[in-house]
């Protein structure tokens, strides 16, 4: 190695977010904070009934309100379905409508007063249809269809669908049945978790602009510039090339904005009105229309040996999909992959069912399936260590995965740091639980810990990068920055593989025009796959870059080295050239900058038929498994039901962290959000209508609930050969274990295992005091 | 059609009385911190907002001779929670103005907005109802005063006649010299109360109760007192017999609702347990500060 080392210049830094300044100090540009000349202002008429058929429409007292444009309904319309896995969706209803809050129509105005007058204006003339509002109405035997016309949808595969459930499938591996006989001991439960908002800062919001020559330019929240582009493309039948992407800021998505939300409609009323529209949505009707965590019901049973040695676990999962498929088949299937854990277990059956109900859209949601599966599978854990009397620790790390073991399915796992996680756990908790003040009197205490795993990766994603003539260094992908804070970290990365500070690397802004493609910012995928094609795309420059050196040094490539701070010089010597001086030779030389790019898929191991029979999964490509455990004290009020959580504690398998800080923020933001999950947050129906589509009736965790201490465990002993300086993802896996370990906590402070979540202080008081409770929950007539 | 809204800005009280006298659509604005949001919501959207924001003196907290303190109608949130002249029982109001949503509505809202709105989770109803304060009204018959618990008359109503407002809050001295609590369940930081109480108490040299006043809210349609079952606890030392006898008490007059935040059933459990520690979390105030005057240290005032 050289005089300097290879101490790293970007790559373990805690770099600021890029973004961070701009987002403190209130400047930061969101969709809704533009405006184009002309502007009109959009706004929605959705149903306001469950299920029914739309007879007709009358849309004079709309068209009548003054500064009205274009008023829209299904009619004015391509006729097309569209969904990735069925094709069950229009951008407005047709013929039907399914959840209270589903679009209906659009106006486009000169005000938004106008617009949103106008949209109330909207007469329908509904005849209203039987409805299911739960997974047991969907379920009965002569239930109502949600989609009576669910035989006539092009779908992906059959996937065994039947009556409301449009999506089965399921994972066997060993002998499930044979297995039970030998099990010394066997838990068996039904675990319930609701649907949780995303709760993002920002309500969904999008600025299109046409142009005169048929072009729309979309500025909005989403999770992926090319997603939508496609999307809308398909959903409005025009070409590609007419639909031009761009990410402003984006405030939050967590999943939530992982598929379309109101651009089609904003471009469909563009396009009529021949002028700019922004819609920006409420937060009520952001909750009411959009997307939520799938409510689950799971029954789980799980078998082990006396010593703790799992032996067979089982499990059937129901998640309740909402009105319309969305990306539920994988959601569902991905729970299911979930369902056995990071753990050791030779016999499993799982299956699992999504299921049409006359709610909104269930999603995509930080954690995708995971912590429904996680939170029956980690308190059945528990249940089964405190049944053996052993240690719930011991009893994860007895069973835990190991490098070279088999995720359920058979893919292999290279990098694994579970047990390296739950062994940090272990020592940071037995140093500091005990130093923790004692629980105010009346409260009582309870630890509680869970093991957590999830995905890093799927799908595709490219990078390119240049020099430019400055010698910095230019850098696109087209990654969007939800808040995760890719805009930092991918620089970050291309910087180190060229030993500059990050500041030397500029990141565009990502525009469909311009950007190399990425599908989403989502499945903790970013670091690790788009971080992997920076770096490919970086190493190709950087070969460009030695081989100008070389002739401008007259020496061989083999005889460089990059110094820090951007220059290249003969190994051992102080004779160099800066970046600036080869980019100059290269603009000469071949009439622009070096440059590098590339392109890839996940091409890891994948699922194994010899190992387990896998029926209808939704995908058969994922990623690398990302570990960790997390562990929390909690105090019980027995008086009222109150939860506190005193302190958490959550270790991940990090591989290598990019930025340090950065990732601890993803830790800590997860872990407030599954507080949030166990605590508090449920989307209550009452007769197919929501009951507390606001903030004033649906509390998520503030600054104040949130407890005194988070800490995040960084664990890098597993490097990922495959990943960018051995990086993988974290950006969801923090919210897995949370609930679990709540649950956990919850059952040694007080001797109650709750089986539902969230954990409200009715439902923990009425758990304490053995009463059936009352607490507020969905219900229907 | 004229769906638009106007606005008025008078500075004077007589002004804003013929405004409101010729419109029954028209709405004072406040702070704004309920009205505004509830119009957001499209639950209410009233021909003329009537802003108090001009009125002069109406937003001042000013002691008074015989030892009360007025709070006008436009104190904010934050103003009287930071208030350092209220005395013995009358604490109770900046203790609830301390508890109430964020420190963004704190800075917003105001008393009279908050005590018209008349809503029995709220925590101003409740803290005002302990301390036997009196609501002043000015309107179109002149001007009156109508004691706490007879301005909170159901679930949003109040005894304002149409075209009368709030001026002001009267919080009567307190000779008892007594200390406060306010006691607050809420599902999360910021929420209105699941079920809230408000006491005010002061102990005896030999640890007996010397007065108390205890108001309940969040379990009713109005904030509810049992000033009997008060009495009943005079002249003795605190027991938990005692406060479950005053819990048991407000319990039969209470009449919860099911809602988002809880059901009827469990603030009808927590309403005695919410009640007993705010009477003991105030007692024990009084005794530390007693002990803090006199240097002797707690002693008296824990329950037996």
């Amino acid at each position: 190695m050289s005089a300097d080392g290879d101490a790293p210049t970007s790559v373990g830094l805690s770099s600021p977010r890029i973004d961070g300044a701009e987002k403190a100090g209130g400047k930061a540009k969101y969709a809704d904070d533009l405006s184009a000349p002309d502007m009109l202002y959009g706004a929605i008429a959705t149903s306001p009934i469950p299920a029914g058929r739309i007879l007709g429409y009358d849309l004079s007292e709309a068209r009548a309100v003054p500064g009205v444009v274009a008023v829209l309904t299904a009619e004015d319309l391509p006729q097309r379905r569209v969904g990735s896995f069925v094709k069950d969706e229009t951008t407005l209803a047709r013929g039907r409508v399914r959840y209270v809050g589903e679009p209906v129509a659009a106006v486009a105005a000169e005000t938004r007063e106008a617009a949103e007058l106008a949209a109330q204006l909207v007469l329908v003339d509904y005849e209203e249809t039987p409805a299911v509002c739960s997974l047991d109405e969907a379920l009965a035997a002569d239930a109502p269809r949600v989609h009576p016309e669910q035989a006539d949808y092009a779908r992906q595969g059959d996937a065994a669908a039947e009556g409301n459930v449009f999506w089965s499938a399921e994972i066997v591996e060993g002998d499930p049945d044979a297995a039970w006989a030998e099990c010394d001991v066997v838990v068996e439960e039904v675990y319930e978790t609701p649907a949780q908002y995303h709760a993002y800062m920002e309500p969904c919001s999008a600025l299109v602009e046409p142009d005169l020559g048929g072009r729309f330019t979309v500025r909005s929240a989403a999770q992926s510039i090319f997603y939508l582009q496609g999307r809308i493309s398909e959903e409005l039948d025009l070409p590609m090339a007419r639909i031009r992407c761009v990410a402003p800021r984006i405030g939050g998505g967590f999943g939530g904005k992982n598929g379309v939300n109101v651009q089609p409609i904003a471009v469909a009323l563009a396009r009529v009105a021949e002028r700019p529209v922004k819609i920006t949505l409420s937060r009520s009707q952001d909750i009411e229309m959009l997307r939520s965590r799938h409510p689950a019901r799971i029954r789980m049973k799980t078998g082990a040996k006396a010593d703790g040695t799992l032996v067979a676990r089982e499990a059937e999962l129901w998640f309740d999909a909402g009105a319309y498929v969305d990306e539920s088949p994988a959601v569902m299937s991905f729970g299911l992959l979930c369902s056995r854990g990071p753990y050791r277990c030779p016999n499993v059956r799982v299956r699992g069912h999504a299921v049409y109900t006359n709610k909104l859209k269930a999603g995509s949601f930080r954690g995708f399936g995971n912590p429904q599966a996680t939170f029956a599978s980690e308190s059945q854990l528990d249940a089964l260590a405190r049944r053996l009397g052993l240690d719930g620790l011991a009893l994860r790390r007895r069973n835990a995965m190991a490098p070279g073991d088999h995720w359920l399915g058979g893919q292999r796992v290279d990098a694994c740091a579970m047990r390296e996680c739950l062994d940090a756990l272990e020592a940071r908790m037995a140093a500091e639980v005990p130093a923790l003040p004692p629980p105010e009197e009346g409260w009582a205490r309870g630890v509680g810990v869970s093991g957590l795993s999830h995905i890093s990766g799927l799908m595709g994603t490219s990078a390119a990068v240049n020099l430019r003539s400055d010698g910095t260094v230019a850098l696109s992908t087209g990654v969007v920055d939800i808040g995760q804070g890719s805009d930092t970290v991918l620089p970050q990365i291309c910087a180190e593989a060229l030993r500059l500070p990050p500041e030397a690397v500029a990141y565009a802004a990502q525009d469909t025009d311009s950007s190399p493609y990425n599908w989403k910012t989502a499945a903790s995928r970013i670091t690790y796959t788009a971080g992997r094609a920076v770096m490919q795309a970086t190493v190709e420059m950087r070969q460009r870059i030695l081989e100008h050196a070389a002739e401008l040094l007259e020496c061989g490539v083999g005889d460089l080295e990059l110094a820090p701070g951007g220059a290249v010089r003969i190994a051992g010597s102080d004779r160099s050239v800066s970046f600036r001086e080869v980019a100059a030779r290269a603009f000469n030389r071949i009439g622009g900058p070096i440059m590098g790019q590339h392109a890839f898929a996940f091409d890891g191991p994948r699922f194994d038929p010899k190992r387990a029979a896998m029926s209808n999964f939704a995908f058969d490509n994922l990623g690398v498994y990302v570990f960790g455990a997390v562990g929390l004290v909690a105090d019980v009020d027995r008086e009222t039901g109150k939860i506190v959580v005193q302190k958490v504690w959550s270790a991940h398998d990090i591989g290598r962290a990019v930025n340090p800080q950065s990732a601890e923020g993803q830790v800590q933001g997860a872990v407030v959000q599954g507080l949030g999950y166990a605590l508090l947050e449920e989307l209550i129906w009452e007769d197919g209508r929501l009951a507390n589509p606001s903030f004033m009736d649906y509390k998520i965790p503030d600054g104040l609930d949130a407890p005194a201490a988070i800490t995040p465990i960084l664990v890098e002993d597993a490097p990922e050969e495959t990943g960018p300086f051995g990086a993988k993802g974290v950006g969801e896996a923090g919210i897995v274990g949370v609930a679990p370990a709540l649950a956990n906590a919850v059952a040694d402070a007080v001797g109650v295992r709750l089986t539902r979540i969230p954990m409200t202080s009715e439902r923990v008081l009425d758990a304490i005091e053995g009463r059936a409770s009352e607490a507020p929950a969905s219900r229907t007539a | 059609m004229d769906h638009a809204m106007r606005f008025a800005e008078p500075d004077s009280i007589e002004e804003v009385l013929s405004l409101l006298a010729a419109d029954p659509e028209a709405r004072c604005l406040a702070g704004g911190a309920t009205l505004v949001a509830m119009m957001n919501a499209g639950l209410t959207a009233p021909s003329l907002l009537v802003s108090l924001r001009k009125l002069p003196g109406l937003a001042s907290i000013d002691p008074q001779a015989d030892g009360a303190v007025r709070v006008g109608a436009m104190a904010r949130h934050a103003t009287v929670a930071a208030h350092d002249g209220f005395a013995g029982a009358q604490a109770i109001l900046a203790a609830a103005a301390r508890r109430i949503g964020h420190p963004a509505i704190r800075t917003m809202g105001t008393i009279g907005g908050s005590i018209s709105h008349a809503d029995p989770s709220a925590d101003y109803p409740t803290a005002i109802t302990a301390a036997d304060a009196v609501v002043e009204i000015a309107g179109p018959e002149g001007a009156r005063a109508v004691p706490a618990d007879e301005f909170f008359v159901d679930w949003l109503e109040t005894a304002l006649a149409p075209g009368e407002i709030v001026t002001g809050v009267v919080v009567p001295p307190d000779a008892t010299d007594a200390a406060v609590h306010y006691e607050k369940f809420t599902r999360a930081d910021g929420d209105f109360a699941t079920v809230a109480a408000a006491a005010c108490v002061a102990l005896a040299e030999d640890g007996a109760v010397a007065a108390l006043r205890v108001a309940a809210g969040g379990v009713a349609p109005t904030p509810i007192r049992r000033r009997e079952a008060e009495a009943a606890l005079i002249g003795r030392p605190l027991t938990e017999d005692g406060l479950a006898a005053l819990g048991a008490a407000l319990a039969d007059l209470s009449d919860p609702i099911d809602d988002m935040r809880g059901s009827a059933d469990y603030r009808r459990r927590l309403l005695p347990r919410i009640v007993g520690r705010a009477v003991r979390r105030a007692a024990a105030a009084f005794t530390a500060r007693s002990g803090a005057r006199s240097g002797t240290g707690p002693q008296a005032g824990g329950v037996a």
